[in-house]
């Protein structure tokens, strides 16, 4: 603990420099040229992504059918959600599709960048090997590669058949389908992964050394310094990958053919925003529905981040 | 800034900067604001501008003078793009002022993209529409009645159909030509199984599974006497109609009752647990493969129903010669089932500049023979009678074989179907969803007939 102490000693201060706005002249010509440099994404963000926003927030209180003006009908929306069954079916594949996948895909993340870690040779192969996935996971190409995979006569079962198994069509029966999802998901641990590297390589060796000294062993290592001195990237690994996992729509779409099946087994939150804004030409109740999911994560958020107290260990 | 250190984390040198910036944040934050209402307001006033285009013609409509652009959008395949093209080509050298624009999609984008442009004022000035959608677009005043213009004659359109666009006083969609739900059978698999072709004038239900049943005890595993019907609602129209019943009533209620659609279940079900069909996994996937992936186009099934149009599809896909077969029931029940379908339909904005040019090429595409003997039966089996006649010895072998079938088809028809009510477009998503539960057992047919009934009346509510 001691060294824990030494570190937050050298490294602190450095925040601490308290200014309130720019005062020379010159700090001012950079603030301008920032603001120049800044306006093409800040130009975009407003157009792009704040009125859009705002305007799906208005109409998340109208009828919205696309094709003609928007009609207010107050909280209207928000109450029909009470009673649709479809919508609380959403809402379940989600939370056991983001609390299933989530932690097996961190814990997979995490055991790689370990591995990893430990110096093996040509790391750098290994390392973007294992990173692919994340690049490819939330691809059309997979995701029909997937269905193709995990079909009735698809890769899984030709392996299965040579032990003597006749296994099922994964992908297509209700109880499985959400399964070979969750693995998708699992699959693509290459960005976490990578960022545990990082955070890895930050924590200092001499930790390990002086435990090494007083007699600790490999497992109490791991415990004792790895983990509490990781628990920030795994907090940031977490709440990244929660946000992420209940957006989930590219898979599920590709798989069920935009349906959610079979029997809406696969259909998750997004997927059925999509049906009904696209499909009924119900936008706002679409809408309502963009702003439940939002009040949900950012909840969801919320929590990690108090109940983070708790277990993240900053240890500056 | 430069004060900042750069080594360190991100967080910490992150710190200052936020800190440091704060006032000017504040201005951001205001400009922002400023902005965002400005968009929305533009947002909201291109949506009334696209009502009343300020120099479309009061009154009566004439043509105009100087060159006029129309957009044409249309859904499909690249097939049907090219030849579209083609069409549109010859129209423009006809008509030296008129240029049309081509927009297309595929048919899932199409409808994403149609309702989008339609919500941002930019409705196309033509557009195909389908049964399902007709009405929605029409009640909410995108389309307009074409019965009044005069630059577009539908004398010669096939009566039969013609009345399927006609509704709320109004002529909002022209068929583009007329379809048929009908099983597709393989008689490579027949020959295969050693079983005896139909005699589809007269088979009934009890044929269906019986043979289908046969057909798979004699063929190897892996091929089906049939391909699992559930999963849309057009075979449920004909096995409604034989009972006396409608899918959908005129007046867009349903018009069928609980025990027909329990009844048609329960036979699905009957026909999975014989072997007739394939187990559920199965048949799930090959319902979401299309029809290359269908059973009779991969050669694993004897039966599978589909649209006439898609028989050259579903041939090429087989390899070899398929046939074209009537529903079973058609003889023993209160009456025939089958029906014709428009295909599809052109549809005309109704806050296009130029009304009577939009006409004019309606009127080519659904006339003029030499649009035709490009169009083929792309759109359908051509829904100008005398178009049908000029243009069928340009067929290919299947598309005869097809409009043969349609031909022998007319004078046991009884009526067409109502035009769907707003809404339908969503029933096919439920009838599949529905159907899943039904085949993986999670519902009785009876639970599925209620459920569906309940779900569509409050989808076309």
């Amino acid at each position: 603990m001691s060294a824990v102490a030494e570190l937050r000693s050298t490294t602190k201060g450095t925040g601490r420099r308290v200014r309130r706005g720019p005062t020379t002249a010159s700090e001012k010509r950079d603030a301008r040229a920032a603001i120049f440099f800044l306006s093409p994404w800040v130009v975009g963000l407003l157009l792009i992504t704040v009125g859009p926003i705002l305007a799906s927030l208005y109409l998340s209180f109208t009828d919205y059918g696309l094709l003609a003006a928007p009609e207010w009908i107050g909280l209207e929306n928000y109450q029909r959600m009470i009673d649709d069954p479809r919508l609380h079916n959403a809402l379940l594949v989600t939370f056991r599709y983001v609390f299933i996948s989530v932690p097996l895909q961190l814990a997979a993340a995490l055991a790689l960048a370990l591995f990893l870690d430990r110096g093996v040779r040509g790391i750098a192969l290994y390392r973007s090997a294992y990173y692919l996935p994340s690049l490819l996971g939330g691809s059309v190409a997979v995701a029909i590669l997937w269905r193709q995979v995990f079909g009735t006569d698809g890769l899984v079962n030709q392996a299965l058949a040579v032990i003597g198994i006749e296994g099922q069509g994964w992908v297509s029966h209700p109880d499985t389908a959400l399964g070979t999802l969750m693995i998708l998901n699992v699959w693509t641990f290459g960005s976490p992964m990578v960022i545990f590297l990082a955070g890895l390589r930050q924590i200092p060796e001499m930790y390990y050394e002086a435990a090494s000294i007083d007699g600790a062993g490999r497992m109490r290592r791991f415990w004792s310094i790895t983990i509490p001195l990781l628990t920030p990237i795994i907090f940031f690994n977490l709440v990244l990958q929660v946000i992420g996992a209940f957006q989930t729509f590219t898979q599920a779409f590709i798989v069920s053919s935009g349906t959610g099946g079979p029997a809406d087994s696969t259909l998750f939150y997004t997927l059925y925003l999509y049906q009904k804004g696209f499909g009924s030409l119900d936008m706002g109740y679409a809408s309502a529905m963009a702003w439940l999911l939002l009040a949900i994560v950012a909840g969801l958020t919320a929590v990690n981040f108090f109940a983070s107290k708790y277990w993240v260990f900053y240890n500056d | 800034m430069s004060q900042h250190p750069t080594s360190g984390t991100t967080t910490r040198s992150a710190a200052p900067t936020a800190r440091h910036g704060r006032s000017r944040r504040r201005g951001l934050a205001a400009t922002a604001g400023i902005a965002v209402t400005g968009f929305l307001l533009a947002a909201c006033g291109s949506g009334d501008g696209g009502l009343a285009p300020a120099d479309r013609p009061a009154g009566e409509a004439t043509a105009a003078e100087g060159p006029v652009e129309l957009r044409f959008s249309w859904w499909g395949s690249d097939t049907r793009h090219q030849l579209t093209q083609e069409v549109i080509d010859l129209f423009e050298a006809e008509h030296e002022n008129i240029t049309i624009v081509a927009d297309y999609a595929s048919w899932g984008d199409y409808w994403d993209k149609l309702s989008t442009s339609v919500a941002a004022g930019d409705t196309p000035d033509i557009m195909t529409q389908e049964e399902r959608y007709l009405r929605e677009y029409a009640s909410r005043g995108v389309i307009q009645d074409m019965s009044a213009l005069d630059a577009l004659d539908l004398s010669g359109i096939d009566e039969e159909i013609l009345g399927a666009g006609n509704f709320d006083d109004g002529q909002f969609g022209v068929p583009t030509g007329i379809n048929a739900y009908a099983l597709v059978a393989d008689p490579q698999i027949y020959e295969q199984a050693g079983v005896e072709m139909p005699d589809d004038t007269s088979w009934t239900w009890d044929d269906y599974l019986q043979i289908t049943t046969e057909i798979a005890a004699n063929t190897p595993d892996g091929v089906y006497g049939a391909q699992d019907y559930g999963f849309n609602e057009p075979g449920f129209a004909i096995f409604a109609r034989q009972k006396g019943e409608e899918l959908y009533t005129p007046e867009g209620e349903l018009g069928f009752s609980e025990e027909t659609l329990a009844e048609w279940w329960e036979l699905s079900l009957q026909l999975q647990e014989a072997g007739a069909t394939p187990p559920a996994t199965k048949s799930v996937e090959v319902e979401n493969g299309g029809p290359e992936m269908s059973l009779v186009g991969t050669g694993q099934g004897a039966h599978s129903m589909f649209w006439t149009n898609q028989l050259e599809a579903l041939t090429s896909a087989a390899g070899h010669d398929l046939e074209l077969l009537r529903h079973p029931g058609e003889a023993d029940g209160e009456r025939t089932g089958m029906y014709f379908k428009p295909s599809m339909y052109y549809s005309i904005s109704s806050t296009t500049e130029y009304p009577v040019e939009a006409a004019m090429f309606v009127d080519f595409l659904l006339n003029s023979t030499e649009a035709g003997e490009l169009i083929l039966s792309d759109r359908g089996l051509p829904a100008n009678t005398d178009v049908r006649e000029a243009v069928r010895d340009s067929f290919t072998d299947v598309d005869k074989q097809a409009a043969q079938f349609l031909d022998d088809l007319g004078p046991v028809i009884v009526d067409s179907l109502a035009t769907p009510p707003e809404g339908s477009g969503e029933v096919v998503n439920i009838i599949k969803r529905i159907n899943e539960q039904v085949l993986f057992g999670q519902i009785t047919p009876q639970e599925a007939a209620s459920q569906f009934m309940a779900e569509v009346e409050g989808a076309i509510g």
